[in-house]
Parts: C-alpha cells; sequence; structure tokens
C-alpha cells in the first residue's frame, strides 16, 4: 500500500505542475514572455511632477529618473522596497524593472509627488 | 488656543502689510526690493528648520525641516547668481523688515515649547507661512516683477513653495 500511496503524490504532484505550467503564463502578465527587446524609459521630474505620472514597463526593461528642477528629488516605492537615492539638479538614475518596481512611488522629500509604475499589456 | 492665536495675529499682520494700499503695499516695490523680501522669507524658514530640529525629536518633523533647508538654499543660490548675473543688490524695505520682525516673535515663542506642543506649533506655522507667502508671490510679486529671468525665478519658486505647503498640510494632519 505505501509504495502505491508514494506514486500517487508523486502523479498528483506532476499534474499540479502541468496545470501551474499552462495557467501561470496568462496570470501573472508580469512575466510574460516576450520577443520585445527591453527598452529604457524616461521620467523626467520637473516642477514637481514626475512625468509621467504612470508608466507601463516589461520586466528588464530600463527606467531612468531625470531631475531637472533646481531642488533634489527621489523616487521611492510607496513601501520604501526601492529608492533612487537623492538626485541632484541634473542628476540621473537607471533602475532596471523588476517585479518589486511596480506599484506606486512618490519623492521622499516632497511627499505630494506621487507617481507609479504598471505593467504593459 | 494660545499658539493658534499667535499665529494668526502674525499671519494678520502680515495680510495687513500685503493689503495696504498705500504706503507700504507689496504691489509696488521693485524687483530689487522684492528680490530682497523672497531672500528675507527663504532665511526666515531656514531659520525656523534648524529651531525644528534642534529642538523636536519626531522624524517626521526632522525630514520637512530638512528639506525646507535644502529647497530655501537651493533656490537662495540660484537668486544670488541671478542677481550677480544682472549686476545687482537686493534693497531692504519694509516688508523685509516686518517679516524678519513676525519671525523673531515666533522663534521667541517657539524655542520655549518642547514635544508635540512644538511640533503642533512648528508643522501650523509652517502652513500658515507657506500659505501667506506663496499668495504673496502669486498676486503681488509675480505680476509685478519687471525682470524677465527674476520673474521666471520667482514662478519656479512658487512652484516650490507650493509643493512645501502641500507637505505642511500633510504634516499638520499627521500630528492630529
Amino acid at each position: 500500500m505505501r509504495p502505491f500511496q508514494m506514486q500517487r503524490r508523486e502523479v498528483v504532484g506532476w499534474a499540479a505542475a502541468a496545470i501551474a505550467a499552462a495557467i501561470l503564463p496568462f496570470t501573472i502578465p508580469v512575466f510574460a514572455e516576450t520577443n520585445r527587446k527591453p527598452v529604457t524609459h524616461i521620467v523626467d521630474i520637473t516642477d514637481f511632477v514626475f512625468v509621467p505620472k504612470s508608466l507601463e514597463v516589461r520586466p528588464g526593461d530600463r527606467i531612468t529618473w531625470v531631475n531637472k528642477d533646481i531642488v533634489p528629488h527621489t523616487a521611492t516605492a510607496d513601501d520604501k522596497s526601492w529608492d533612487t537615492g537623492a538626485l541632484k539638479p541634473n542628476e540621473r538614475k537607471t533602475i532596471t524593472v523588476t517585479k518589486k518596481l511596480l506599484g506606486g512611488y512618490f519623492c521622499r522629500f516632497h511627499p505630494s509627488m506621487k507617481a507609479k509604475i504598471a505593467t504593459q499589456k | 488656543m494660545k499658539i493658534r492665536t499667535l499665529i494668526a495675529t502674525v499671519g494678520i499682520a502680515l495680510i495687513t502689510v500685503m493689503g495696504g494700499a498705500q504706503a507700504n503695499d507689496p504691489a509696488k516695490l521693485n524687483d530689487l526690493q522684492i528680490a530682497h523680501v523672497a531672500y528675507t522669507a527663504d532665511n526666515i524658514d531656514i531659520r525656523y528648520a534648524h529651531l525644528a530640529l534642534a529642538l523636536s525629536t519626531n522624524p517626521k518633523i526632522h525630514e520637512f525641516a530638512r528639506t525646507m533647508i535644502r529647497d530655501h538654499e537651493a533656490v537662495n543660490t540660484q537668486a544670488l547668481a541671478l542677481l550677480k548675473k544682472l549686476k545687482a543688490a537686493p534693497q531692504d524695505n519694509f516688508l523685509s523688515k516686518q517679516l524678519t520682525a513676525n519671525s523673531l516673535k515666533l522663534i521667541d515663542k517657539m524655542s520655549k515649547l518642547r514635544g508635540n506642543a512644538f511640533d503642533k506649533f512648528y508643522a501650523s506655522n509652517e502652513l500658515a507661512y507657506h500659505k501667506a507667502v506663496n499668495g504673496l508671490v502669486a498676486n503681488a510679486f509675480i505680476p509685478n516683477i519687471e525682470n524677465a529671468e527674476v520673474k521666471a525665478l520667482f514662478k519656479t519658486g512658487l512652484k516650490i513653495f507650493k509643493a512645501h505647503e502641500k507637505h505642511a498640510e500633510m504634516m499638520v494632519k499627521g500630528l492630529k
């Protein structure tokens, strides 16, 4: 009986893995396969606004924040999981897109400045 | 109540000066006098911020105060560079004197406060101060500045100070 139980578990395990492999690409678009080459998105920080305020990206893309104001700014995740650090006037910082970049972000120095990063469809 | 009364008094004093139609009319100041007012107003806020860093233990107050120092110093640097380029010097005037006199009263009051009482006073004053100065810049200064470069710098400054006003508003709400 015992060897049979083991075999059954293995079968169930393989079936679950096969189903997950079939479904996951459709349910988690963040890591969807794409033939598109990674691109660099520019976010200008100008007049205390992130431009664009809403950005659509794919994993592997890069985002470059460019501070065009006369005072320092940051781009910081709402949950503080990533941060460009202080960007002085005319400074720029590039970060490669991973899942953790998705969501809202703000400027730590000026919290009324808000923007978001979403998955490109 | 005392805190609110003092801030309201200072606010009214500033508005009275701003609204004066005769001798003390901010709209009648020339570009160099306006530059002096802006430089004075920047330095006053920097002084408030240093006081906050010395007396408050609240991290949000510290973050705001550091931003005030960083941003107002940046604006002053730009203003001085522009005046140097224009080979001009800022001119002292009634409004700069009034702002300084009001700030000394507030600094005296704030220096005696500690803990939450200080934080609330500082936050409320920052909100009232930025509101008053932003109104002055938008309504009395920008429409009357003659030099295009000076006007452009004030427009930039106004965007910065409006962000400070919003930040101060968030700080006030967070302290309630």
